[in-house]
Formats: C-alpha cells, sequence, structure tokens
C-alpha cells in the first residue's frame, strides 16, 4: 500500500542529518519560535529555554504533576510531553495565571486557605485547578480530587487545597459572571 | 535520556509505515505515558521517534449501531471516559479507563498505546477482551485485524512487526441487555498500577466473559474458566465457585506490587463481586 | 524567659494571618534551588553503585574524559574527603568498597545534562561482588562488618558508643529502678515485637545542590537545597579541612524537606567537582530514583518490649530492645537511636524501666533524621503493646493510658521531672477519645456481625511525646533592624521550607513591638555570609527557641528605642512605654516619638542627631540541659516535651484490606497557639505522612538488598483521594512557662503515632494485632488468611526487606 511518490518529503528527512526541530507556540499568550532538539522535554523547554521557573520538576515521569501546564485547554505532565509536540499549541504556565498585575482569584484562594507550605507542588496544583475550574466552574468533592489527585503534596495533607479550591470555584461563580 | 533520536510527524499513513520500515530504532509515539518513561530511565535506545498524532485515521472515534465502537490510535483515554455510548454500552471499558493513572496522564495516554505497550498489568485490555476486541494494523503488506486475545506475545510484545502500526481497535455493538463491570485493587486511592483488574461481562445471551490483568505475562481472556462458568446456571453459587475456580486458571508471580497469593486472592474477590454485581442489577449502567 | 503573666487575646499572637511567602509561590517566582541559573554554570551527574558492597576493582573513566563537553571526572580513588555529622565514617565517594546499592562511584561536570549523563554512561567499572550485610539479625551477628574500621572511627565521644569489632554504631541505654524485678512481681507479662521498614521523606524537591568552589583560594560557595545551613558549612569546613568563614552557604526557597536535608548531603560532591572543573559552579539534580537510592531514608526498626503489669492495670516494669536499620553509614541515625533510649518508653511514668538502642550499620541505603526522629517507630512499638496488654488484662485501653500516663510530680526514664507547665498528655488523650465518641472496644459479637457485611469499622487511639533531641547547649540568634520608614527586618538562622517559622517569627515580633504584620518582615533565602547562627532547623525547637530570640531582639529594640526617647521627650526610660508605632510617656500619651522618627537616628529640629539606626540582636540557648549518663540514661535531655494523641475511625475492606480513614483526631499541647492556620497545616500534613507510613510506604529489597522500588511507581505516597476524610485537630493549652508566650513546638508531632493508632483501630476491627507496618491492602488480607491473632512480618511479607 505504500506510495512512494507521496514520500519526497520523507526521503527529505531520512537522508538529513539534521535533528534539530523548529517550534512554534505560544505561551502565557506569547508566539515563540525557537529552534530545538527534539529530545527536548516541554519542561525544560519552558524552564531552560524560556526561563519559565514556576514549573517544577520532581520525578519526570508523570507521577507527580509538580510540571503540569496546561496545553490546549488540558492540564498535562510537562515532563513527559516532549517540547516539540506542543508546535501550534498554546501553553499556560503559574507565572499567566496573574493578570493586569493583578493575582487571580485562584491563587488567592491558595494563600487565604494556606493551601501551600513548601510551594514546590502549587504551581502544579494551580494549573491543574485552572484546567478543572475552566471546564466545570462547579466540581463536587469527588471531582476535584478526581482532578488534582495527579499532583502530590508531601506539606500539606491535601484538606487545605480542597478547601481553596473549593473556596476558588465559588468565588469565581460570582465574582466573574 | 541517552537516545538522541530524529523526530517526524508524518502527514499521512504511507509515510509512517515507510518510515517505520525503512529505519531501525523506530519508535512510534502517541501519548507518550509509556514511551517517555522508557526513554529517560534508558531502557530503549531510540534513534526515530514517529508521531502518530498528526495522522487523521487515528483520530477516528465513533460509534455505529450495530457496527459497534472505534477508538483511533489518537484517541486519548479521558475522551473514552467522558463518552456517554461508552458508558452505556461498554460500561467495563468506561470503568477501566476512568481507573486508569491519573486524570492529568489520562488526558495524554491513549487506548491503542495501552494495548501496544502490552504491560501485563495494563488497565484497559481486560475490557477491552471481554468485548471480542479486534485491532487493526496498517504496514508495508497493508492492513490486518487481529483479535486482541492473539495480539499480546509476551511481556511487552505484540504481533506487531517491523514497518506496523495500529491504527484503531474496534468493538462490536454488544447489543441491548449487555452488561459489564471492571474491578481493580490497588496499593492505594490515588493513582497506582493495577495489582489485580477484573473485566467481566454478562452478554446478552447470558453468556459471561471475563478479562484480567497482572496475573500472567500478559492480559489474559479467561476463555477456559467462561466455558466451565457457562455451564452452569449463572447464581450467586456459581459465582461463588468461579471465585473459587479462578485460582487454577491463572498463575501470578510476587513482585515488588505484589505476591502471588495476593494476586490469587484478589482474583478470586474482584471477580465474585463484579459477577455478583451483574447478576443482581437490572439495568446494564455499569 | 519566664512569661508568667499569660494573656489569651494577644494582637498578632494567635493570629491567623496567612503566611509570609506565599504569593510568591503561587506567582511562581519563588526559586529554588533547582531554579538556580548561574553564569557559567555546569551539570553534575553521578555513577552509583549497582550492589550493596562490593569491591571496587577499577574504574575506566578515559571515554568519560573524552566527550566533549566534559569538564571534570572525578572517582572516590583521587579523593579522600571524610565526611560525617557524628560519626566520621563516609567517604564523599566510595573507595575501594561500596557500602550499599547507591552509593556514589563517579561523577561528571559537563557543559550540559545530557552530556554529563551520556559521559556517566561510558564510565566502566569493576566490582567484585561481596556478600551483604543484608538486615539488622545479620549485622548483629557481626560476620561480616560493614565498617572493617569501626573501632577506629572518629565520634562525637561521650554521646554515642561505636561497639567494637561489630556492626552497632552507636549502643544507648538507659534504665530506671529494677526491672528484672518488678517483672518477677508482676501479675502478666507481655513479650511483643514490631517492626517497620525504612520510609522515604519524600520531599517534592530533591536534594538540589549548587556548589563553587574558587580555584585560588579556599572559598567555597553553597547553594542547596537544605535545612542546616550552619551545621552544613561547618562539616564542609571540617571535611575540606578549611576555616568556617570560607564557606558561603545560601539557601534558597527549600521544596520540603521534614530532616532529610538537614546535615550534609551532596556537597562535598558538589564541591570536588566544582574544584577539578576549575572552580566553575556545579550543579547537582538528584533525580527522583537517586533521591531513592541514593540519598538517605528513615530507618527500619524493630522494637523488642517486654512489659509487667499488675491486675489493676498498674504498669510496673518495662524493658525495650530497638534495633534500627541504619543502613551503610550513621550520619543523623545515631542520634535517633540515642533519643529512642530518653524519650523510648512513651509518655508513661514507670517506676521500672530499661531501654537498650541501638543503631546498627547494614549494607543499605543510610538514614538520617525523619519528621518525628525516631518517634513514630518507637510509639509503634509503645503505643501498639499498650493496646495488647489492655486486651489481656481486660481493662479499656483508655483506662490503662490513664492510669499510667505521665502527669505533674512523675518523672520520665532519664529522671525528669515533669511539672505543671510541661503540658498534658492526658488532657490530649482525654480530647481525642471525646472526638471520635469512644465507648469501648468491639465485642467478638459485634465484629462477626460486621464482618458479614464485608466492611468493619474500627477505631482506636494512641498517646504521643516527643522533645527537641539536640545538643545540650543548642543555641539560636535573630538580628533585627528597622528601615527608615519605621519597619522591622528581621534575620533568623533558621530555614522555612514551609513550616511557617518566617510567619511565626515576624508575628512574635510584631507582638513584642505592637506593629502591623505587614510592617515585619524575615528576611528570605538565607546565607550564612548575613544571617546570624542556628544550630539546624531541625526538632521542633524553632518556635520555642528562634521565638525567644526574637522576643529578645525585639525588647532590645525597644529597649534602644527608649533610651533615645528619654533624651527627646526629656523623661527616662522606665516612663516610656510602646504602641502603635509610637515611643509614648505613660503618662501623656501625647508626648511621643514615632519608631520611624529613631530608626536611623532622631533628628533634632536643628538638624543635629542622636542615636544612630536601629539594630538589635536576640539569642537563645538551651538552659539547663546535659548529656545523659551512659550507663543510666539519667540526666536532662528535653528543652521542651510536647504531648499529644491521636484517635482514628476507620473502616476495613476485609475481603480486599483496603482501609479507608474516616476520621483522625489529634490534639497537642502546644501551650499557646500562635498561628492556627500555618498549626492547623501541619496537623494535616503531618497526619497524613503519619498514615502513609501506616498503611503505605516503605522500601522493599531484593534478597541481595538492592532497592526494588526507587520511583514514585513503586514507592507510593499518599494522594488527594488517600488523604481522611475528615481531621480534626484539638489545640490544648496548657502554657509552656519559658515558651515564647507559653508556646511549644509542634512540627514533627501530628506524624507520631499515627501508625499506632490505626494499628489498634485495626485490632477493633478485626480482632488481629498486626506487628509489622505498613498496614498495606494485602497485608490485612494476607493477616486475615493466615488465621493467626498476631501477625509478624514474616506472615505478610513475601519479600524481605523487614524484620
Ligand atoms: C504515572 C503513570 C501512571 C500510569 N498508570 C497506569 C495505570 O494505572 N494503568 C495502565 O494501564 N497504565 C498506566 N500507565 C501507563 C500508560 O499511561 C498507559 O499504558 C497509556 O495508555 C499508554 O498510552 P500512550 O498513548 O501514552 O502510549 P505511548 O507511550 O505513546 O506508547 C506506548 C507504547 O506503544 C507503542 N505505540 C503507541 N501507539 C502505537 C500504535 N498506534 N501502533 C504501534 N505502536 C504504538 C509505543 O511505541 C510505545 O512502545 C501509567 C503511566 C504513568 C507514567
Ligand atoms: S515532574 Fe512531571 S509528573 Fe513529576
Ligand atoms: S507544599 Fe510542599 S509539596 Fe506541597
Amino acid at each position: 500500500m505504500v506510495d512512494h511518490k507521496e514520500c519526497s518529503l520523507l526521503d527529505e528527512h531520512i537522508a538529513s542529518n539534521q535533528r534539530k526541530v523548529s517550534l512554534t507556540c505560544v505561551v502565557n499568550g506569547v508566539e515563540i519560535c525557537d529552534t530545538i532538539d527534539p529530545t527536548m522535554t516541554l519542561l525544560h523547554f519552558l524552564r531552560d529555554r524560556l526561563k519559565l521557573f514556576g514549573t517544577k520538576e520532581s520525578c519526570g515521569e508523570g507521577e507527580c504533576g509538580a510540571c503540569t501546564v496546561i496545553m490546549n485547554g488540558k492540564a498535562v505532565t510537562s515532563c513527559i510531553i516532549l517540547a516539540i509536540e506542543a508546535d501550534g499549541a498554546e501553553i499556560l504556565t503559574v507565572e499567566g495565571l496573574a493578570k493586569d498585575g493583578r493575582i487571580s482569584i485562584l491563587q488567592e484562594e491558595f494563600i487565604s486557605e494556606d493551601a501551600l507550605q513548601c510551594g514546590f507542588c502549587t504551581p502544579g496544583f494551580l494549573m491543574s485547578t485552572r484546567a478543572l475550574l475552566d471546564r466545570n466552574p462547579d466540581p463536587s468533592e469527588e471531582e476535584i480530587k478526581e482532578a488534582l489527585a495527579g499532583n502530590l503534596c508531601r506539606c500539606t495533607g491535601y484538606l487545605p487545597i480542597l478547601k481553596a479550591v473549593k473556596k476558588a470555584a465559588e468565588r469565581e461563580r460570582k465574582e466573574l459572571k | 535520556m541517552l537516545s538522541r533520536f530524529k523526530y517526524l510527524k508524518p502527514h499521512n499513513l504511507n509515510e509512517a509505515v515507510q518510515y517505520l520500515e525503512k529505519e531501525e530504532k523506530s519508535f512510534v509515539l502517541a501519548g507518550g505515558t509509556d514511551l517517555m518513561i522508557l526513554l529517560r530511565r534508558n531502557l530503549i535506545n531510540a534513534e526515530h521517534i514517529v508521531d502518530i498524532k498528526g495522522l487523521p485515521e487515528m483520530a477516528e472515534f465513533e460509534f455505529i449501531d450495530g457496527a459497534g465502537l472505534t477508538i483511533g490510535a489518537s484517541v486519548v483515554v479521558n475522551t473514552v471516559v467522558d463518552s456517554e455510548v461508552v458508558k452505556t454500552k461498554y460500561p467495563a471499558l468506561h470503568q477501566a479507563s476512568a481507573s486508569l493513572a491519573s486524570f492529568l496522564l489520562r488526558n495524554r495516554a491513549t487506548v491503542v498505546g495501552n494495548i501496544c505497550n502490552a504491560s501485563p498489568g495494563a488497565d484497559l485490555p481486560p475490557a477491552l477482551l471481554v468485548y471480542d476486541a479486534v485491532v487493526n494494523i496498517a504496514g508495508p503488506q497493508g492492513m490486518r485485524q487481529v483479535p486482541l486475545h492473539e495480539f499480546f506475545t509476551g511481556v511487552k510484545r505484540t504481533v506487531l512487526q517491523r514497518g506496523e502500526l495500529v491504527i484503531s481497535v474496534q468493538l462490536p455493538d454488544p447489543g441491548d441487555g449487555d452488561k459489564s463491570i471492571y474491578l481493580r485493587q490497588a496499593r492505594l486511592r490515588g493513582h497506582d498500577l493495577a495489582t489485580v483488574g477484573v473485566a467481566s461481562r454478562i452478554k446478552p445471551d447470558g453468556k459471561v466473559a471475563i478479562g484480567i490483568c497482572a496475573v500472567a505475562p500478559t492480559p489474559l481472556r479467561l476463555f477456559a474458566l467462561e466455558e466451565k462458568i457457562n455451564e452452569r446456571e449463572l447464581n450467586q453459587e456459581t459465582v461463588e465457585w468461579a471465585a473459587e475456580e479462578i485460582k487454577q486458571h491463572i498463575h501470578p508471580i510476587t513482585d515488588v506490587r505484589s505476591s502471588a497469593q495476593y494476586r490469587l486472592q484478589m482474583a478470586s474477590v474482584l471477580l465474585k463481586r463484579g459477577l455478583s454485581h451483574l447478576i443482581t442489577k437490572e439495568d446494564n449502567h455499569g | 524567659m519566664d512569661h508568667s503573666n499569660y494573656q489569651t487575646d494577644y494582637k498578632h499572637v494567635g493570629q491567623p494571618y496567612s503566611r509570609k511567602d506565599a504569593q510568591k509561590k503561587v506567582t511562581g517566582q519563588a526559586q529554588y534551588a533547582i531554579d538556580l541559573d548561574l553564569p557559567g554554570m555546569l551539570y553534575g551527574k553521578w555513577l552509583l553503585s549497582p550492589h550493596a558492597r562490593a569491591k571496587i576493582l577499577s574504574i575506566d573513566t578515559s571515554a568519560a574524559k573524552a566527550l566533549p563537553g566534559v569538564k571534570a571526572v572525578i572517582t572516590g580513588e583521587e579523593t579522600d574527603i571524610l565526611v560525617g555529622l557524628y560519626m566520621q565514617d563516609k567517604l564523599a565517594m566510595a573507595k575501594g568498597e561500596t557500602r550499599y546499592q547507591g552509593e556514589v562511584v563517579a561523577a561528571v561536570a559537563a557543559v550540559d545534562l545530557q552530556t554529563a549523563e551520556k559521559a556517566i554512561s561510558l564510565i566502566k567499572v569493576d566490582y567484585e561482588p561481596l556478600k551483604p550485610v543484608l538486615d539488622v539479625d545479620e549485622a548483629l551477628d557481626g560476620d561480616i562488618l560493614v565498617h572493617e574500621d569501626i573501632n577506629e572511627l572518629k565520634h562525637v565521644e561521650g554521646v554515642f558508643f561505636p561497639q567494637k569489632d561489630s556492626n552497632i554504631a552507636s549502643l544507648n541505654k538507659a534504665k530506671r529502678g529494677d526491672v528484672d524485678k518488678a517483672l518477677q512481681e508482676a501479675d502478666i507479662v507481655v513479650e511483643s515485637e514490631f517492626s517497620l521498614p525504612a520510609v522515604a521523606h519524600a520531599p517534592m524537591e530533591t536534594h538540589v545542590t549548587i556548589v563553587q568552589a574558587d580555584p585560588y583560594s579556599n572559598r567555597i560557595v553553597v547553594w542547596s537545597s537544605a535545612q542546616s545551613p550552619f551545621a552544613l558549612r561547618q562539616m564542609l569546613a571540617h571535611s575540606f579541612k578549611i576555616s568556617e568563614s570560607d564557606i558561603e552557604v545560601n539557601i534558597p526557597f527549600v521544596g520540603g524537606a521534614f530532616g532529610g536535608k538537614a546535615g550534609i548531603h551532596l556537597e562535598p560532591l558538589a564541591t570536588l567537582l566544582s574544584k577539578a572543573a576549575n572552580g566553575a559552579p556545579v550543579k547537582l539534580i538528584p533525580t527522583r530514583e537517586e533521591e531513592f537510592n541514593q540519598l538517605p531514608t528513615r530507618a527500619g526498626m524493630r522494637g523488642h518490649i517486654i512489659t509487667g503489669a499488675k491486675k489493676d492495670g498498674k504498669i510496673t516494669a518495662v524493658k525495650v530492645v530497638y534495633d534500627w536499620d541504619s543502613g551503610a553509614y550513621a550520619d543523623y541515625g545515631v542520634n535517633v537511636g540515642k533519643t529512642a533510649v530518653y524519650s523510648g518508653i512513651g509518655p508513661y511514668d514507670i517506676e521500672n524501666a530499661a531501654v537498650v538502642s541501638k543503631t546498627i550499620y547494614t549494607n543499605k541505603v543510610f538514614s538520617t533524621a525523619y519528621r518525628g526522629f525516631g518517634h513514630l517507630e518507637t510509639h509503634w512499638t509503645i503505643e501498639r503493646q499498650m493496646d495488647i496488654i489492655s486486651q489481656k488484662l481486660g481493662i479499656d485501653p483508655l483506662d490503662l493510658r490513664m492510669k499510667n500516663l505521665l502527669e505533674p510530680g512523675s518523672r520520665t526514664i532519664s529522671g525528669e521531672l515533669i511539672s505543671e507547665s510541661s503540658g498534658s498528655v492526658k488532657d490530649c488523650l482525654a480530647a481525642v477519645v471525646k472526638e471520635i465518641g469512644w465507648t469501648g472496644r468491639k465485642t467478638e459479637e459485634e465484629r462477626r456481625k460486621e464482618w458479614a457485611t464485608g466492611k468493619v469499622r474500627g477505631k482506636g487511639f494512641a498517646v504521643l511525646q516527643k522533645a527537641p533531641a539536640m545538643p545540650a547547649n543548642t543555641s539560636t540568634s535573630v538580628i533585627m533592624q528597622m528601615t527608615g520608614d519605621g519597619r522591622v527586618k528581621m534575620m533568623i538562622g533558621a530555614i522555612d521550607y514551609g513550616q511557617g517559622a518566617n510567619t511565626t517569627m515576624a508575628q512574635i515580633a510584631a507582638q513584642e513591638l505592637d506593629l502591623p504584620i505587614d510592617r515585619v518582615e524575615v528576611v528570605e533565602n538565607l546565607s550564612t555570609q548575613t544571617n546570624p547562627y542556628d544550630w539546624n532547623t531541625v526538632a521542633s525547637k524553632y518556635t520555642f527557641m528562634g521565638g525567644n530570640a526574637v522576643i529578645r531582639a525585639s525588647r532590645d529594640m525597644l529597649r534602644q528605642m527608649k533610651d533615645i526617647a528619654a533624651q527627646v521627650l526629656h523623661s527616662t526610660a522606665d516612663h516610656l512605654a510602646h504602641g502603635g508605632g509610637y515611643i509614648y510617656h505613660i503618662h501623656n500619651p501625647e508626648r511621643r516619638i514615632a519608631y520611624e522618627q529613631l530608626a536611623l537616628g532622631y533628628q533634632y529640629p536643628d538638624g543635629s542627631g542622636i542615636g544612630g539606626p536601629l539594630i538589635s540582636h536576640g539569642v537563645y540557648m538551651a538552659d539547663g540541659l546535659t548529656n545523659l549518663d551512659h550507663e543510666t540514661g539519667q540526666g536532662k535531655p528535653a528543652l521542651v516535651w510536647t504531648f499529644g494523641a491521636h484517635a482514628v475511625d476507620l473502616e476495613v475492606d476485609v475481603e480486599t484490606g483496603s482501609i479507608t480513614i474516616l476520621k483522625v483526631a489529634s490534639a497537642f499541647d502546644i501551650g499557646q497557639v500562635i498561628n492556627e492556620k500555618l498549626i492547623y497545616g501541619q496537623i494535616c500534613g503531618g497526619v497524613l505522612q503519619g498514615l502513609g507510613s501506616a498503611i503505605l510506604e516503605g522500601y522493599k529489597f531484593s534478597p541481595d538488598n538492592r532497592l526494588l522500588n526507587p520511583s514514585f511507581t513503586d514507592n507510593k505516597i499518599p494522594t488527594m483521594k488517600d488523604m481522611p476524610i475528615e481531621v480534626v485537630p484539638i489545640y490544648i493549652e496548657n502554657p509552656q512557662k519559658n515558651g515564647p508566650y507559653g508556646a511549644r513546638g509542634v512540627g514533627e508531632h501530628p506524624m507520631i503515632s499515627v501508625p499506632s493508632a490505626v494499628g489498634n483501630a485495626v485490632y477493633d476491627a478485626l480482632g488481629i494485632n498486626f506487628h509489622v507496618l505498613p498496614l498495606s491492602p494485602e497485608a490485612i488480607v494476607l493477616g486475615i488468611l493466615s488465621g493467626k491473632e498476631s501477625i509478624l512480618c514474616t506472615d505478610v511479607n513475601c519479600l524481605p526487606g523487614c524484620y
């Protein structure tokens, strides 16, 4: 079934020694064009190339959620995504949550409910929560747990985080109509 | 990661197949939730990564009355979790999907990737197996179809030959009056690989199908056990009997996740719970 | 400091202020060691021994050295930098022999991480695997010595006691009364053994370290995810035989620590790499796998306990032996072992007691401090044993405990007198049992009925105690300065790794100076170049010690302000008071001067000035502590005890073994709540960590002592789905006379005794005594299937790794 005429681009790719790939994406509303090594993860692209250090690395294997970002509206673990997979994508990181010089309601509630201690897991939790509230402004406790259980926190015991998410959802429903 | 691969995102199936055939050490990339771990731990040495997410064939996710459900190779698990038709027609698949990894992972992990990775403990195969799923494969020789129960050949091994890739997995329409359930045991409530997972199905004709993972080198459909159960009248007594009988049909191992003894015991408990649930419920909603 | 006048409503102390650094943390601005990006920085990677014990025959680094981008390659052969906190038993890199799977054998520094990783893959090491010392039994046999040179190892003498020609890094003991006689005279004698595996701290940020070692001088600059900057500086100086003042330690935000980042870890290795790379800064980022394999853990433990009691429930004798599987190096492990002696019988008043604690070398990843510092482990022994005694005597476990708990007038095993000001463990216990509605143990009949439903409820509880485990002369200090606009900046010696030290200290200063909380700031990101000394940020000691130091610094500053104000106001300092940002005359508050007018010195209308920039300091040194007598364990080790209790209500699925934690009630006598919001966080977090130890966590080793679960894939920690449905914190406030506002520390305590309470609740549910942790679904089911009433390690563990 292989139609060889269609494969000229492919031959070019095979013949080439060039491993580098070019990547265009929008990060926190800013368009980025870069040429990168294809082995680079999205996490390292954000941290090492864009110097967006808010997104953390803790396990590098999809287990902990410290590296969570929102990619095309979905919360994902950026440590196990190749940067090049984000070609054409829109990415939101923790640095993109505050707008117009004001932190968001969600961030405010994390502060006031003390949903963080060391803070290392916090960016990941915020991004998972942001994606949750964007698709479900009024999540039940079970839905919150389902959405956030992929984010590990060793400090807080999660109860303060759960409270913060509930309060943020409530406030967002009231204040952001 | 020691691999220094080239990355290709083909625009059509031909390209993908040809590339995979031509180049050694080529790996298909779907969601990457298995592949990236293998790369990171240097368990594979990849020279080429073929990202199939751009292929239009792979995006198919459709249920057709009578024909059944097709899940393309780039369809992620959360899509299946959210699907109303899966919830009502294939409850075991819905439950298995909802139990796989974490929500974050399911935004990337694909159904087909879960099969192709061929992990003994993969959550989706038991549910797919009880629905007689068929795997659609494209390769240099064209297309072929393999029943899922013949797809796995060993730990992390499948029938896929060089140059082949899976386009989709297909499930027949179970029709009305079909019931199924997927139950799993793990070390905690949060994301964890299954210690044992059991899919139980009672077909409209009353026949039972059982799929199981993490008790053998591959996920299994327990045909011999089904046959024995199907010889009996399906009632609570048979269920209790089957829960004991299953221990003769599987030979789990002891590893870091569980002892063989606990796996045997859980296989028994989960089968009992699954079948009991199915025979005592009226509708077919999971 | 005697704050004999306890108030209940303070303006700032007791307020649930949000933590001061929270905004930086929710916006991604907080910089952790992993986020630091220095000019010219190289990346380190290292090779770990795959064998638990092996001879290193040869190392070939030629290919690694030849790889473009590699700037340094080092092996243990080339260095003999000794590291050790209490025992000088560890080399920065293995030399000749490796003692655990995970020990560093070679390391590289390269221009990027990928190159470094590649270089490591090119290093070839020839090992001769040797038979490892697998566990404490083999270690105690002493056929193989983990440290052949144990008789010569340098150590802190008079505190730790390595045993000749053995694997015992330290043997500590204490006794009171005549145990053997009391056991003979007891109505019943109960003998049990309890064990638990090693458990990971699992901070979300691994031990990230950057070091720049000046090639032209002794100067070393460290940036590290560490919790003890001053201890680190001291040990690094000692290892490299340089002066402490040659070393600068910087601690940015720290992504969790829990004791695992106390002391010194990757800093010597990073220093060696930086030196070898001609002084470039070298960054080491341990992967999660390296964190598990290489970096220290909480020790596994086995406790053997014999208790004698009278029929009425009075416990007359207890004899305990703790064997700590402390792994290949002593680190903080020996101090954990020592602590287990003076705190080793729990908060009970028992006339005749004897405790022996052995910190034992084995060929496993070594152990260190972990939240609770041995107390979770010792209380697993003590508090399960109490339940078993109550079963045997047919006495309600609440009554049994109440009859034997410490109270004013009691003495601890080391002879300390408990007073009204020590806090009350009885108050804590009473509060938690009330909260879960304890009405006595389930009858066998009730159990059977519930069993038929497949799910059985159980309730259990356990008490706890802990005092800071620290040297008798531990001290801390604080520097306070005022800015020209009347605000206060403080530098403290402790690290805020999430426990909230910076916020708590700011509150205390705000209270003392009567300033709004937003006018008081604790300077973030500690540097040993500027911040004053603190011993270690460990042991739940800082609220107490740091709090006292801040009070002193504040009062010193007030005194300075009053001295100047007295001149300006033509009065004397003792006629002046402070409040609302002013120094004012007590009889005429309108005669006043604002702080900001004094901050940089007071300026008269003619332009001349008096005074000068306001700078004050406060120190606190532990007071009245002594080393313990080696033979009897008598002495004064505890600066302040914090007592507590947990009660647990749970449900067991008897077929799958899964446990659902319905409710945990936790009470601590903390003397005075300084910030409820922060304490609540400590309790929720500590309880969940305790539950992790109780039902989930633990290292598993292969028959040749290889770690089988060095990843979050198989070394799980609880997720949001695993938290208890309800956590009820209860704060008991019996003030501590010498504590700041009566307060005591509570950082570690929420974790202690959680497994004990769970184990007791599981007994209530199933009528089975589990003697081994974790109470995993598998352990529960295999325990039930075994048909036994007491479940030991061998009953539920098909893999080795426990005892
Ligand atoms: C933290 C974590 C938790 C997890 N938990 C679970 C769990 O609970 N249960 C479970 O079952 N799994 C779990 N997994 C494994 C994984 O998420 C699933 O197996 C997932 O479904 C794989 O899909 P993917 O799209 O990510 O596959 P990929 O990683 O992209 O691919 C997996 C393998 O299949 C091959 N492949 C993929 N697509 C094709 C194709 N179309 N044709 C031919 N070959 C192909 C790839 O080359 C690769 O070898 C977990 C993984 C992680 C990281
Ligand atoms: S760092 Fe990505 S999931 Fe842990
Ligand atoms: S706040 Fe420290 S890990 Fe969550």
